[in-house]
């Protein structure tokens, strides 16, 4: 076999991969098949319990305001998806979405929630999973409340500003507690909290606003995703080198010297019996 | 002595000879045992920490939670850890990470060993329970995990929880790793059997980086009583 010269072997491998890539990327065959959707069901609208269907099938019955149920576990596809009064015919729903695109191997929350203009309505987010560094934490807002833009605030200090309905902000901290509290965007008007947020480590929690400003019915839904901690970079542990039991050099010249006399001796023996 | 040299060139003189051979099978007997003594102690129990690691798959329910917020977690940090083996018996602060490095902050002094706060606590029934020690340190000389890698497997492991509460484990696994290729995210799991693991450092040590290039990792599995 000719040896192919380094340069047009890396361009030949490089293409190679970039051209499995794209055809990967174009004809996803089963081999490819993706992971089930985990998909949380929230419930932010006050003072109406549901029945939630899924395809047409009651999946979660009398599931009251300001819970949270799930995950389900979805393959990847379009759902029909019907909230109704408990005991109502599907029918008779209050709220449905038709072919709700489920991607595979996603983390998702459907919220069922009021618009800014007070309209009940179904909003799917994107959970972000990603793994947090070692002693951070996730969190994650969500406007979702029947209410202008807002400001929240941790300590008093504005984190996420300008937020809308149905939008959302977060960021990744050091894990522990901070008072926050939510504030009429660029104002000192407090709609929400102040409350201690115990934010995990190795998680992410999602508060979301819900309610209505109007009818002064606004409250706080959260939900928590655990799993997401990574191990330490390392454990240093010491660092006086006293534990080092590795064979001193200079036993080993020792052993060597002692190897040397035995054959010395040894040849002085034979060529003294010649 | 019949070796005796009848022509007697001083080359081969048998009297010079004789303690020749007695000083290099000395030396060489001396070292070879001196280098031998020096070895580290196998490893033993690594498929065993594995299927500790391995957790059973959940079952298909839909739950239902309150979506209050979440509220601090009880602590239950454990208190001391006692190694009857070692004769070990050293406090246990709650520790977290080095902000700088983002490595496992142990405790500063060689006397006492650090539990991992995030991860699981004294009465965890899942997951593994993680405290570090110092080995040594160049102030203080030996630490309270000096000689963790002399345990050896069904060696006790006491660590005592909130209100005086013991909880017994008992070794199942002694690993050694290069820090660059140690597998930590199975010590520092949060998933799998309830289990105690304990690292510290080991192997050659570098004078210049004033670091040691493994870590010694002892597995110890709850004792259901």
């Amino acid at each position: 076999m000719r040896i192919l010269p380094l340069r047009s072997a890396v361009t030949v491998g490089a293409v190679t991969l970039i051209g499995l890539g794209t055809a990967g990327a174009f004809f996803p065959g089963p081999a490819f098949a993706k992971a089930n959707a985990q998909v949380t069901v929230v419930h932010g609208i006050p003072g109406q319990p549901v029945d939630v269907y899924v395809n047409g099938e009651k999946t979660i019955p009398d599931f009251e305001p300001g819970k949270v149920a799930g995950p389900l576990s979805l393959p990847a596809g379009q759902y029909d998806i019907a909230l109704t009064k408990p005991g109502d015919a599907i029918g008779e729903a209050l709220l449905s979405v038709d072919d709700a695109e489920v991607p595979g191997d996603a983390n998702l929350s459907l919220v069922a929630h009021l618009s800014a203009d007070g309209e009940p309505t179904l909003t799917p987010f994107v959970n972000d999973t990603a793994k947090l560094a070692a002693g951070k934490t996730r969190l994650i807002v969500r406007h979702t409340a029947a209410a202008p833009a807002v400001d929240v605030r941790a300590g008093g200090e504005p984190v996420f500003e300008g937020l809308t309905n149905p939008k959302e902000a977060k960021a990744d901290l050091g894990a522990g507690t901070v008072s926050a509290d939510v504030v009429l965007a660029g104002t000192g008007t407090r709609v929400l909290g102040p409350a201690d947020l115990d934010l995990a480590e190795g998680a992410a929690t999602i508060v979301y606003a819900v309610g209505s400003a109007e009818d002064e019915t606004l409250g706080i839904v959260s939900q928590t995703i655990t799993g997401l901690h990574s191990a330490p970079g390392g454990v240093p542990s010491g660092d006086g080198g006293r534990a080092d039991r590795g064979a001193a050099l200079p036993w080993y010249g020792a052993g060597a010297a002692g190897i040397l006399l035995l054959l010395l001796g040894l040849a002085r023996l034979a060529t003294g019996r010649r | 002595m019949s070796l005796l040299d009848h022509r007697g060139t001083p080359r081969s003189r048998p009297g010079r000879t004789v303690p020749l051979l007695a000083a290099g099978v000395v030396l060489a007997v001396v070292s070879g045992l001196a280098v031998w003594r020096s070895q580290p102690a196998d490893d033993f129990g690594q498929p065993v920490v594995a299927t500790l690691a391995s957790s059973a798959p959940s079952a298909a329910t839909v739950p239902i939670i309150d979506g209050r917020l979440p509220t601090a977690t009880a602590t239950d940090a454990p208190a001391r850890l006692r190694i009857p083996a070692l004769r070990l018996d050293a406090a246990v602060d709650a520790v977290g990470i080095d902000a700088k490095t983002g490595e496992f902050a142990v405790p500063p002094s060689v006397d006492r060993v650090g539990w991992y706060r995030y991860g699981p606590g004294f009465a965890a029934t899942a997951g593994s329970i993680v405290i570090a020690g110092h080995v040594d340190s160049a102030a203080a000389g030996e630490g309270a995990f000096f000689r963790l890698g002399s345990l050896g497997a069904g060696d006790v492991v006491t660590l005592t929880g909130p209100g005086e509460r013991a909880r017994t484990f008992e070794v199942v696994a002694r690993e050694r790793y290069r820090k660059t290729a140690i597998p930590l995210r199975k010590y520092f799991a949060r998933d799998g059997a309830a289990r105690l693991t304990l690292i510290t450092c080991g192997g050659p040590f570098d004078s210049r980086t004033r670091h040691y290039r493994d870590n010694v990792v002892i597995t110890a599995a709850a004792l259901v009583r």
